[in-house]
């Protein structure tokens, strides 16, 4: 085994691997390896919507090709899991029983797709549009022209409606407390957003709290949505965009502090120095508010990490956003956020 | 190069013990069975269990082909420290599949997922839990693994549960019962994974007007000799030639026919000749080491003109060498083997459908031209699995035999007698009129022994002039050109189990542009000089890939022939790489050599 540092990251997201670029630009002799859970090369989640506009290839959704990281000296070990950080001995312990030494760590492992607790059980008669898998999961299951009823409505979900209506599907939403996440709508402005997605072409009812989904796959739609009210919306497709939680559970046991997500401060770095966090895992010290919030979007994230590649280099550069978090309505009335900002 | 829609390589890679070999086999049965054409060859260690590596490597094709790809498109790890080093061998969007829960705790880079390549799709899957909970055991973790699979690309289920049953019909029933249990929870697990990698299986090609059948070298030799009539099998065992006498021994009582295991290859030799000599088809199966010992009495059957057969399988040698690697090292020990000038006919198949052919036209030509005739495979021709198409119409000669014509009264039987055709009149002892010797002595037309210098240099060259005939044996093609016809940038001499690799190399040099053919050798004694000679004409370059050293073909034909030809050789105990014989074509066309795969 190589004497240099070995810097790993857990995350193959915009996070994780922006800042593998930047510590390979800053150390040509460092060991760096990203692990993954997830079996794919680092893609483009941002334009997974493009799935249904007949763009299904993965390898079409690719931010880098393979060769990226064999020419760049990065070893990606994907279908991995972390189970546990021993911060003592500096080893990650995967869930493969392999254990693997760092010495510096970056947890970049945002969030997945939040389901509130009362939905759980039926998941399983649900969707949810986070990678690849399980965009063409959604896409193979919704019969062309078909109706998806999207729970919650968050950033993610609307602009996968967007799309869905610009190709002829037709697209319900069950508002909730987490419709428009991660953006913050007081009571006053919500029916102003709302009635700007009916002029976008969603449909939004509000028959109250959803009880169940049900299976109804013999009928004409596989799937029926029972409110608490007793009233009831068919569907294809039932998809469900409550945000993000973030991925923070294998870190119980390292010694970091952690609230919602890992606590960082403005350098990004958590209450062990040798281990930093970016992206939506983290909650980043704030000093106008006294406490710690989350950023999100691809610009806040990208930025993320490369602040905290910088920083494992030995710098001392504090994440400041320059993200404008205002959602807007445009001039046709149609919505737009800058969560929705991405570049290819 | 697509291959009619499939071209699938799968390798399954553990420890001996793991059941890989097995699962292998398994599959390849199946796909075939199926209606795909199929290659397959499986490497083991010499040690018989708990140690050491196997791999299992099965290509499915729409087409039959002879080789096997340098690439993998999915490789099934079941044993990490086997596979790690295989890793590399699976190609961009290949699959790589391993247990994701293996029983103990592993030092970094010790688990195969850290050695993937980052075009390379992992599936990981908990082989040995699945196992355990479908059977109650870890043993099942080969058919978990092979059920993921075929349930991941869609193979026919009911296909794979006959192909197990028919392995495990001899053992208790809860054998075939649990392990079509471990299989179905792959496949179940296999059926519902998402697909990532480009692998696709297109459908088989049309049903075959005859059976196909799956066979290796070794069991095609054994079909052969069946088909041919063989009545009597002497053999000492020695990898990778003792299958051959395994299965006879098995088959042969079942005719009414006798094998029988002798005490060296000496005394197995000298049966085979001595059963020739009574008149009984007859052979018997060694390898190199085999065939030094037996190199004397190979010079009686040549002197007294007595059929015999030899099965030579080649491995890595000298001496003991390598048993379980291949090689074609033992190609100037077949041809020139022995005392004195020994003319003798050696073919060398360069496939499985050959391996019967050349095996069943052994006994016709021995029989024909009163000699040994010695059939040289090596261990990657033995061990190989090919989909096997014969027309049942396809037959051997039950005699060959030039029978002896009654002397007229007063006349003695001339056995060794001069004639038109070379050939002498051949009496079975016992038989009316046919009194006489037969000597390793020079002798005379009688057989009485002779050492005058007249009937020597008669004699000799009677027993060299006889085998010429041998080139125009029918019903068995001795050269064939494939590829471009006329002038050709690159002409590749190929033999036995190299041919394979050398017509996808030149297919695929075709593919770049450079004008090239190739052509098979299977008579290797007395060599076909008018054929190869005209292709030699027609070639800018002639490159000659042989697993040997020095080159033992290529001396052959330049020293035959006063022709250079270009050698490619080398003894790395595997088949020869297409990369290594492709960029070898690319050198000698002019072009810029790639960096192997």
């Amino acid at each position: 085994m190589s004497s240099a540092p070995h810097l790993v990251i857990i995350g193959n997201g915009v996070a994780g691997n922006r800042a593998a670029e930047i510590l390979r630009e800053k150390d040509k002799d460092c060991r760096i390896s990203i692990i993954s859970a997830g079996p794919l090369l680092f893609y483009n989640r941002y334009e997974l919507p493009d799935v249904f506009k007949g763009r299904q290839d993965w390898r079409d959704y690719l931010e880098n090709p393979p060769e990226y990281f064999s020419d760049n000296n990065i070893t990606l070990r994907r279908r991995s899991i972390v189970a546990d950080v021993d911060t003592e001995r500096r080893k990650l312990v995967l869930a493969h029983r392999e254990e693997v030494g760092f010495d510096q760590l970056l947890v970049a492992t945002g969030g997945a797709g939040y389901l509130p607790e009362r939905l759980q059980e039926t998941a399983s008669l649900t969707h949810q549009f986070t990678t690849y898998r399980s965009a063409m999961k959604m896409y193979k299951a919704l019969p062309k022209g078909g109706r998806v009823v999207m729970l919650g409505g968050d950033m993610i979900g609307l602009d996968l409606a967007r799309t869905l209506i610009e190709t002829g599907y037709q697209v319900t939403v069950v508002p909730g407390d987490r419709t428009f996440w991660p953006h913050e709508i007081s009571a006053e402005d919500r029916p102003k957003y709302l009635a700007a997605l009916e002029t976008m072409g969603i449909e939004v009812i509000n028959h109250g709290e959803v009880e169940r989904i049900e299976d109804t796959s013999g009928g004409a739609t596989a799937r029926r949505v029972v409110f608490v009210s007793g009233e009831t919306v068919s569907a294809d497709v039932v998809v469900t965009q409550y945000g993000l939680a973030p991925m923070v559970d294998f870190m119980s046991t390292a010694g970091v502090d952690i609230e919602r997500g890992l606590l960082v401060n403005p350098q990004l770095k958590t209450t062990r120095d040798e281990i930093y966090a970016a992206g939506d895992v983290c909650q980043i010290w704030e000093q106008e508010s006294n406490g710690y919030r989350f950023y999100y979007g691809w610009r806040n994230v990208r930025k993320m990490g490369e602040i905290s590649a910088r920083n494992m280099m030995g710098a001392d550069v504090p994440f400041e956003t320059e993200v404008d978090e205002q959602l807007i309505i445009k001039d046709d009335g149609s919505i737009d956020s800058p969560f929705w900002e991405y570049s290819a | 190069m697509t291959i009619n829609g499939t071209d699938l390589q799968i390798a399954f890679c553990g420890s001996a013990g793991d059941g890989t070999i097995a699962v292998g086999d398994i599959l390849k049965q199946a796909m075939a069975m199926a209606g795909y054409r199929v290659i397959a060859f499986d490497q083991y260690p010499a040690e018989i269990r708990g140690f050491g590596k196997c791999v299992s490597r099965t290509r499915v094709t729409g087409e039959q082909v002879y080789s096997m790809k340098q690439q993998t498109d999915i490789l099934v790890s079941l044993d990490d420290s086997h596979a790690i080093p295989h890793a590399s061998e699976v190609r961009d969007f290949g699959a790589v599949i391993y247990d994701n829960a293996p029983m103990s705790l592993m030092m970094e880079g010790e688990h195969i997922s850290g050695h993937l390549q980052p075009g390379q799709i992992p599936y990981a899957l908990p082989i040995r839990e699945i196992s355990e909970r479908a059977t109650g055991s870890n043993r099942g973790r080969n058919m978990v693994a092979l059920g993921f699979v075929a349930g991941l690309y869609g193979l026919q289920q009911d296909v794979f549960h006959t192909i197990i049953a028919r392995k495990f019909k001899t053992k208790p029933a809860a054998v075939t019962k649990d392990n079509t249990a471990a299989f179905d929870a792959g496949f179940d697990l296999g059926a519902g994974e998402f697909l990532f990698d480009e692998v696709s299986i297109g459908a088989p090609p049309a049903k075959a007007k005859h059976e196909a059948r799956m066979l290796s070298g070794n069991s095609a030799v054994v079909e052969g000799c069946l088909d041919a009539g063989i009545e009597a099998y002497f053999g000492y065992p020695i990898t990778p030639a003792t299958t051959i006498m395994e299965r006879l021994v098995t088959e042969m009582p079942k005719r009414g026919k006798r094998a029988l295991q002798t005490e060296d290859e000496i005394s197995a030799i000298a049966a085979t000749i001595g059963a020739g000599y009574a008149g009984v088809r007859s052979a018997t199966a060694t390898s190199g080491p085999g065939l030094a010992l037996m190199a004397e009495m190979l010079g009686l059957s040549v002197m007294a003109e007595v059929p015999s057969v030899i099965f030579v399988s080649q491995r890595g040698g000298p001496s003991t060498g390598m048993p379980t690697k291949t090689e074609q090292s033992d190609l100037n020990l077949a041809v020139f083997g022995g005392s004195g000038d020994a003319q003798r006919i050696v073919l060398a198949p360069t496939n499985v459908e050959g391996c019967w052919r050349c095996a069943g036209k052994a006994f016709e030509m021995a029989e024909r031209y009163q000699t040994p005739v010695i059939v040289l495979l090596d261990l990657y021709l033995s061990n190989r699995y090919e989909t096997v198409i014969v027309s049942p119409d396809e037959r051997f000669e039950a005699s060959s035999s030039k029978a002896m014509v009654p002397a007229k009264s007063g006349e003695k039987y001339q056995r060794f007698a001069k004639t038109d055709d070379g050939i002498s009149p051949r009496a079975i002892p016992g038989q009316a009129g046919g009194i006489h010797t037969v000597t390793g002595l020079e002798h005379n037309d009688l057989g009485r022994p002779s050492d005058q210098a007249n009937i020597h240099m008669d004699m000799s060259e009677k027993r060299h002039n006889k085998l010429s005939k041998a080139v125009d044996h029918p019903g068995i093609t001795i050269t064939k050109r494939f590829g471009d016809e006329g002038d050709v940038e690159v002409g590749i001499l190929a033999w036995g189990s190299t041919f394979g690799e050398s017509l996808e190399a030149m297919m695929l040099a075709r593919d770049e542009g450079i004008k090239c053919a190739a052509m098979k050798v299977v008579m290797m004694s007395p060599l076909p000089e008018q054929p190869i000679s005209e292709f030699m004409d027609s070639a800018n370059e002639v490159l000659l890939p042989e697993l040997n050293y020095e080159g033992q073909f290529a001396g052959i034909v330049s020293g035959t022939l006063g022709r250079p030809v270009n050698r490619l050789n080398m003894v790395p105990g595997t088949p020869m790489r297409v990369d290594d014989i492709l960029n070898e074509i690319r050198r000698l066309a002019g072009r810029e050599a790639k960096d192997a795969a």
